[in-house]
């Protein structure tokens, strides 16, 4: 564990430490909680992960989808290109400059997309597969704690910071109060309607020699879609890869070759 | 000339039988003619009727505001300025109205839809009423925020009835979600296509649903004095814009949301404003008339065909029969000229008669099922944006089928009129036939 998050550890322990049993988290407390989520998910190098897409829809048949997602997190960059079907085969989405632009083969074709496009028609976003900013889009409150299942958590209430476009301003989180980890995620839209759960059974590490420390993923999420309530994604994230990518891979050239 | 005339028609009281049957030949193309004009017509009124009403004005001031360089929405800022300057400088303005824009999903209990929302102003829109039959509700109530108009068969789609709650969910411009929960305060009859990708709600729920200032909006619709004028007018409206400091697009005559495409790979930001005409808005839907009118052109040419070989023939077969009888005309000194415009009589006589009845015959059957209001299926009320057939009689079109089809009937006979009129008198008195 590098320095830098040992005293993370040490900050939040100590804030624990030092309040009651079921008085509110400091606001700063939260920050931090927030900042460990966050650092945990991000790392120094290169990221590659093997993931699949399972999506239902009611009247439809479901489908399973392969990809890998590359992330470049130090230069913000970020590209999931899918494998599996062959329908889907050389699909893929390229976040560049700011601008996250989508490649279809089938017609040799890049079309410029909204950072808050549903990725391949699922549940899921970009910013699912991308790396977490929590502490810098947010602005916790403390809700208290809950139970979920065999787990206590923290019940936390994020409200979107001013001029920050972020694609459910409202979101509630449900944070492991022994490991820091997200359990449950609940986002809502402007008019205060619940839109998405996003349910985080299960947590993985691997160590990363770019950043020194480990590397956290959730190995399964499952989003459900609270406004068609018979709509659901699951995203499996199979396998991570930290080692470091092509130079020239997070360009379209790189992108349109996968499909030739 | 007057004589030959009388010749021409004794003539055709004599061979009656003949008569009759390309006569009726000709009334009966005439009749197709007629028919398939009205309802070429009819397609095309019903078309600009409503879709000038639901989607789109004569001329439209519509266009596209992008926060991000890759991201567009069909917004219009500041409209109020733009609507007084165009009332002030465009006298041909009959009167003009705001529509909001929207692309969203439309949520009931049982099921979604993805749906185009126009946000109106009941009070504002004179011919909103004339174009839809509610079934259910009051579109009154659409003046009440939070309400929306929907149609028969999404009403049927989403399980829902007037008063129930469904909720419509769209990102803002920024692209944060947002929702808001509807009542169904009308159910209107289909309109076609129209029905299947359109709900309208109050402009303040469109705005608020977007997060929109109270001076945005999607399109200004202005609807003409006179439509033939909209050419004109649209080119004036660009001009008068492009002097006020707008930036005007350049113009690309397709509905606005195939043009997506092209405006989120554009790298500007900002507004920018679009001039569109309702051809332009609904390009993906008349290209049915084009083929209805295209199919009209190519029967009648077919059937025309026919009917010329007919005629050719038949005259053929008369001047045979008729060789002693020219004889004797051209022999007590009836010049070829004479001759051959006596047979051109018949001809025109013939088809002028012919195409009379047949013009009378689809007047009737245009006018007879105009007013049964004779339901049409499923799918070819799609396409002419109607659950009931329209078909309209234009007196000059007509007068200008039967002018033509007789000229044609008259063109076909100057071949065998003409070799009729070189016969020799001596020749001909000599024939036995």
């Amino acid at each position: 564990m590098s320095l830098k998050n040992l005293l993370s550890a040490a900050a939040v322990s100590v804030a624990l430490l030092s309040a009651p049993v079921a008085l509110a988290l400091e606001p700063a407390a939260m920050v931090q909680i927030l900042s460990v989520i966050d650092d945990r998910q991000r790392n120094g190098g290169d990221y590659k992960a093997h993931i699949y897409l399972e999506q239902k829809e009611k009247d439809k048949t479901d489908n399973v989808r392969e990809g890998f997602v590359y992330r470049r997190d130090a230069d913000d960059k970020l590209m999931i290109l899918f494998s599996k079907p062959k329908t889907e085969a050389g699909k893929g989405y390229l976040r560049l400059d700011k601008n996250l632009w989508s490649y279809d083969p089938n017609v040799g074709k890049w079309e410029r997309r909204t950072e808050r496009e549903r990725i391949a028609g699922t549940d899921s976003r970009r910013a699912d597969f991308d790396e977490s900013r929590l502490a810098e889009e947010f602005d916790p409150s403390y809700e208290g704690e809950a139970k979920l299942g065999k787990y206590t958590a923290h019940r936390l209430n994020l409200k979107v910071k001013p001029n920050i476009d972020v694609a459910y301003p409202v979101v509630k989180l449900w944070v492991d109060k022994d490991t820091n980890n997200i359990l449950k995620r609940e986002e809502y839209a402007l008019s205060g309607r619940l839109m998405r759960t996003a349910l985080y059974p299960r947590w993985k590490k691997v160590f990363s020699e770019s950043k020194g420390a480990d590397v956290w993923y959730p190995e399964e999420i499952r989003f459900y879609d609270e406004v068609e309530k018979a709509n659901s994604t699951i995203v499996l994230i199979k396998s991570v890869d930290l080692r470091a990518l092509e130079a020239n891979l997070f360009t379209k050239a790189w992108l349109e070759s996968k499909s030739r | 000339m007057f004589q030959l005339f009388l010749i021409a028609f004794r003539n055709l009281g004599t061979h009656r039988r003949r008569t009759l049957l390309l006569g009726g030949a000709i009334a009966g193309v005439t009749a197709l003619l007629v028919i398939l004009m009205g309802l070429s017509q009819g397609m095309e009124e019903t078309m600009l009727r409503s879709a000038t009403t639901l989607g789109t004005g004569h001329v439209n001031v519509a266009g596209f505001y992008k926060i991000t360089s890759g991201q567009a929405a069909p917004v219009v800022t500041a409209y109020p300025k733009i609507l007084e300057l165009v009332r002030k400088e465009v006298p041909e303005l009959d009167y003009a109205v705001q529509r909001g824009r929207g692309w969203a999903k439309l949520v009931s209990e049982k099921t979604s839809a993805q749906v185009g929302v126009g946000g109106i102003d009941v009070q504002d829109e004179p011919g909103f009423r004339q174009v839809l039959q509610v079934r259910s509700g009051s579109m009154d109530d659409l003046m009440q925020p939070n309400t929306v108009l929907i149609f028969e068969k999404q009403a049927k789609r989403l399980e829902v009835k007037v008063g129930d709650i469904v909720t419509i969910a769209a990102p803002t411009m920024r692209g944060t979600n947002n929702t808001v929960d509807v009542r169904v305060a009308a159910i209107a009859a289909d309109v076609g296509m129209m029905s299947d990708f359109n709900v309208y709600v109050p402009s303040q729920t469109l705005r608020a649903l977007y997060q929109l200032r109270d001076d945005s909006t999607g399109a200004i619709f202005l609807y003409l004095k006179d439509l033939k004028q909209m050419s004109q007018v649209q080119a004036k409206v660009r001009q008068l814009l492009t002097d006020a400091g707008y930036i005007v697009m350049d113009n690309d005559p397709r509905a606005f949301w195939f043009k997506f495409d092209v405006v989120n790979r554009e790298e500007w930001t900002g507004q920018k404003l679009d001039i569109t005409n309702w051809e332009d808005e609904m390009s993906f839907i008349t290209w049915t008339l084009k083929a209805l009118n295209g199919l009209t052109g190519i029967l009648t040419f077919v059937l025309l065909i026919i009917i010329g070989v007919g005629i050719m023939n038949t005259l053929w077969i008369a001047i045979r029969e008729r060789t002693r009888e020219i004889g004797t005309l051209r022999a007590i000194g009836m010049q070829r000229t004479r001759v051959m415009v006596m047979f051109l009589f018949e001809a025109m006589t013939l088809g002028a008669l012919g195409t009379l009845a047949g013009a009378l015959i689809g007047l009737v059957v245009c006018v007879s099922v105009d007013a049964a209001h004779v339901g049409v299926p499923e799918a070819a009320a799609m396409f002419i944006m109607s659950d009931r057939l329209h078909l309209v009689v234009n007196a000059g079109s007509t007068v200008g089928a039967m002018v033509f089809i007789t000229g044609c009937t008259t063109l076909i006979s100057l071949i065998p009129s003409f070799l009729a009129a070189r016969l020799k008198p001596v020749t001909a008195m000599h024939h036995i036939g």
